[in-house]
C-alpha cells in the first residue's frame, strides 16, 4: 500500500495517542478503579476512606431485593423498548427513505425528539401525563372518560416511560437505518419490481437481509444505551412508584449521591457493567452466527 | 402516513411551546380567566428574571460545548489520521477500542469520574468539564472523520509530499479542506452531546450558577414535584431546546450526512 508509506507506524502511532491516552483515563481507569472500590468498605461509617472488607459488598448484592428488582425492571425496559424503538425505527427510515417534497425538512423534523437534552424532554413528559391537568387527559375528558394517572399505578408508569423513552430514541434507529437504506443500490430494487415483486417481497429478500449490519449496529448501540438508562427515568418518575422503573443505573447514583456508600455503589456500577458485557456478547454471537447461515 | 410521522414527532413539542404561551387558568380551564387573558409572555418572564437566571445555564451550556467540540477536534483529527494511515493489528484494535467506547453508556462512568474530579479538583469548572465530555465525544469523533479521510482521493497527500510538504502542511493545507463538511457535522454531533449531558454535569457541578442546562432543569423539576408551575416548566425547556432547533434545522443535510456517511464507511 502507498499510502502506509508516507509515515512510519511511528508517526502514525504519536498521533494517536494523545486521544488514546485520553480514552483510557476516562473510560479504562473508571472501570478499573470502581471494580477495586466495589471491594472496599467506603461510606458514612468509614468516613469515605476506603477499608477493604473482601467480598462483603458483593455477598450483600446477591442478597439484595432491590438490586434484582431493579435488575428485572432494567432489562424488561431494555428488551421492550429496544424492540418497539427497531420496529418503529425501521417504519420511519422506510418513510424517510422515500424520495418526496421537503424530505430534508421531514428528516429533520423527525430528528428533533433525538436531538434535545432528554432531562428537559422529561420534563415535558411529566406534564403531558400530569393528573389532571395534562393534556392526555383533556383529551380523555373531551371523550367523556374519567381522568387516568398515568404515572401513579406501576404497571401504567413502566409503561409510560418506555413510551417515552421509544418516542425520544426511535429517530436515532431510524437514522442508523436510513444509512443502510442509502447505501442499496436502487437498481437491486427495480429489478425485483420489473419481475414483479410486491412491496412486501421485496423488503424481504432484498431489504431486510441487507439492512441486517445496521439492524445489529442499531441494536447492540441501543441495548447498551437502554441497558444504562438514567436521565430518562431520574427526571420523569424518579425510579417510582414504588421501585417500579427504578434501573440500576439510578440505584447506583442513588447509592453514591444519597446514601453516601460508594464502595457499594461501585459494586451495582460493576454489576450492571458486566451485565452489559455479558448481553452484548450473547446478541454479538447470536447476531454473527445468524450472519453465517445462507439467508434463505 | 407523513402527517402522521410529523404529529408522533411535533405533539409533545408543540405542546410544550403551547404550554408555556398561556396564562395558569387557561391551561387549565382552556378559557380565558379572571386574568382577562390568554395568551403570555410572563412565563419567559419569571425564567429570564429567575435567579440563577435562565441565559446564565444557557452560556454554561454554550461554554461547555464549544470547549469540548474545539478539544473534541483537535485530538481526534490526528487521532483519525493516524488510524487511517496505519496498517495492521495495531488498526483492527483501536477500531475495535474505538467501537466498544462508543455505544457505552456513559453514566456507569460517573462514580469514579467524580472520585477524580474531587481528587484533582475539578469540580465545579466548566472548562474541567470538558475534558470528560471531549472523552465521551472522541469515539464516534474518530469514526467519523477516519472515514472522511478514507474517502479521500489515495494520491492526493502522496502528491503533496513529493512536493515537500512535511506532515502539518500536508494536514492544514491540503486534506483538512477538503474534510471541512465531515468536520462540520462532526462538530455539530460533539455540541450536541455536549449539550445534551446529563450524569456528569450532575456529579461535577454543584454550584447553582455554573450549572449547564440539562442538570438545570431536573433540578426546577425536582424542587417542585408537587406543585404545577408547569408554564414556567415550558418556558425553561423551549428557551433550552431552541438553540438545539435551530442548529438541527440550519444543519440538517450535515447531520444527517455526516451520521450516514460514517455509518456506512466506518
Amino acid at each position: 500500500m502507498k499510502e502506509q508509506r508516507l509515515n512510519s507506524s511511528w508517526v502514525n502511532s504519536l498521533l494517536m495517542l494523545p486521544a488514546l491516552v485520553l480514552l483510557a483515563i476516562v473510560f479504562a481507569w473508571p472501570l478499573l478503579d470502581s471494580a477495586w472500590l466495589s471491594t472496599q468498605a467506603s461510606s458514612v461509617l468509614t468516613g469515605l476512606t476506603p477499608l477493604a472488607n473482601g467480598g462483603a459488598n458483593w455477598q450483600r448484592l446477591l442478597g439484595d431485593a432491590r438490586f434484582w428488582q431493579d435488575a428485572a425492571v432494567t432489562l424488561r425496559f431494555a428488551g421492550v423498548s429496544v424492540a418497539l424503538e427497531l420496529v418503529l425505527g425501521l417504519a420511519m427510515a422506510l418513510l424517510l427513505h422515500q424520495p418526496s417534497r421537503g424530505r430534508g425538512w421531514l428528516r429533520a423534523l423527525t430528528l428533533l425528539p433525538w436531538a434535545l437534552p432528554t432531562t428537559v424532554l422529561a420534563l415535558g413528559w411529566r406534564w403531558i401525563y400530569n393528573d389532571p391537568y395534562g393534556p392526555l387527559n383533556a383529551i380523555l375528558r373531551a371523550c367523556g372518560a374519567a381522568p387516568f394517572g398515568f404515572l401513579t399505578t406501576p404497571a401504567s408508569t413502566w409503561l409510560f416511560t418506555v413510551l417515552a423513552d421509544v418516542w425520544k430514541t426511535t429517530p436515532f434507529v431510524a437514522l442508523l437505518l436510513l444509512a443502510g437504506l442509502q447505501s442499496i443500490p436502487a437498481e437491486l430494487e427495480e429489478s425485483l419490481v420489473l419481475e414483479g415483486a410486491s412491496p412486501g417481497q421485496i423488503l424481504r429478500r432484498l431489504t431486510l437481509p441487507l439492512l441486517k449490519p445496521w439492524i445489529s449496529l442499531a441494536l447492540l448501540f441501543r441495548l447498551a444505551q437502554a441497558l444504562g438508562v438514567f436521565d430518562l427515568v431520574q427526571v420523569l418518575t424518579r425510579g417510582g412508584p414504588a421501585g417500579s422503573t427504578e434501573s440500576l443505573a439510578l440505584y447506583a447514583y442513588l447509592n453514591a449521591m444519597r446514601f453516601l456508600d460508594f464502595g457499594y455503589s461501585a459494586t451495582l456500577v460493576i454489576a450492571t457493567f458486566l451485565l452489559l458485557v455479558l448481553l452484548t456478547a450473547l446478541g454479538w454471537l447470536l447476531l454473527r452466527r445468524r450472519a453465517l447461515e445462507p439467508s434463505r | 402516513m407523513k402527517g402522521l410521522l410529523l404529529l408522533w414527532s411535533l405533539a409533545p413539542l408543540a405542546w410544550q411551546l403551547y404550554t408555556s404561551l398561556v396564562t395558569p387558568e387557561a391551561l387549565v380551564s382552556g378559557s380565558v380567566g379572571t386574568s382577562g387573558s390568554f395568551w403570555t409572555l410572563e412565563n419567559y418572564r419569571q425564567v429570564w428574571l429567575a435567579d440563577p437566571p435562565i441565559w446564565r445555564y444557557l452560556l454554561n451550556s454554550a461554554v461547555v460545548g464549544a470547549a469540548t467540540t474545539a478539544l473534541t477536534l483537535t485530538l481526534a483529527v490526528p487521532c483519525a489520521y493516524g488510524l487511517q494511515r496505519q496498517g495492521g493489528r495495531l488498526r483492527w484494535l483501536v477500531t475495535l477500542a474505538l467501537l466498544a467506547t462508543a455505544i457505552f453508556p456513559t453514566v456507569l462512568l460517573f462514580l469514579a469520574l467524580l472520585q477524580l474530579a474531587r481528587a484533582l479538583g475539578l469540580a465545579n469548572n466548566l472548562l474541567a468539564l470538558s475534558l470528560p465530555y471531549t472523552a465521551l465525544c472522541l469515539p464516534l469523533a474518530v469514526l467519523l472523520l477516519r472515514a472522511a479521510f478514507a474517502d479521500l482521493p489515495p494520491d492526493l497527500e502522496d502528491a503533496a509530499r513529493l512536493e515537500g510538504m512535511n506532515l502539518p502542511r500536508r494536514l492544514r493545507h491540503v486534506l483538512l479542506p477538503l474534510l471541512a463538511p465531515s468536520l462540520a457535522s462532526t462538530a455539530i454531533l460533539v455540541f450536541l452531546f455536549s449539550w445534551n449531558e446529563y450524569p456528569i454535569a450532575l456529579t461535577w457541578i454543584s454550584r447553582p450558577e455554573l450549572l449547564t442546562l440539562p442538570p438545570a432543569i431536573a433540578r426546577i423539576a425536582g424542587s417542585s414535584l408537587f406543585t404545577v408551575p408547569y408554564g414556567a416548566f415550558a418556558a425553561a425547556t423551549v428557551l433550552g431546546s431552541l438553540p438545539l432547533l435551530l442548529l438541527v434545522l440550519i444543519f440538517q443535510r450535515s447531520i444527517v450526512s455526516g451520521l450516514t456517511q460514517g455509518a456506512i464507511k466506518g
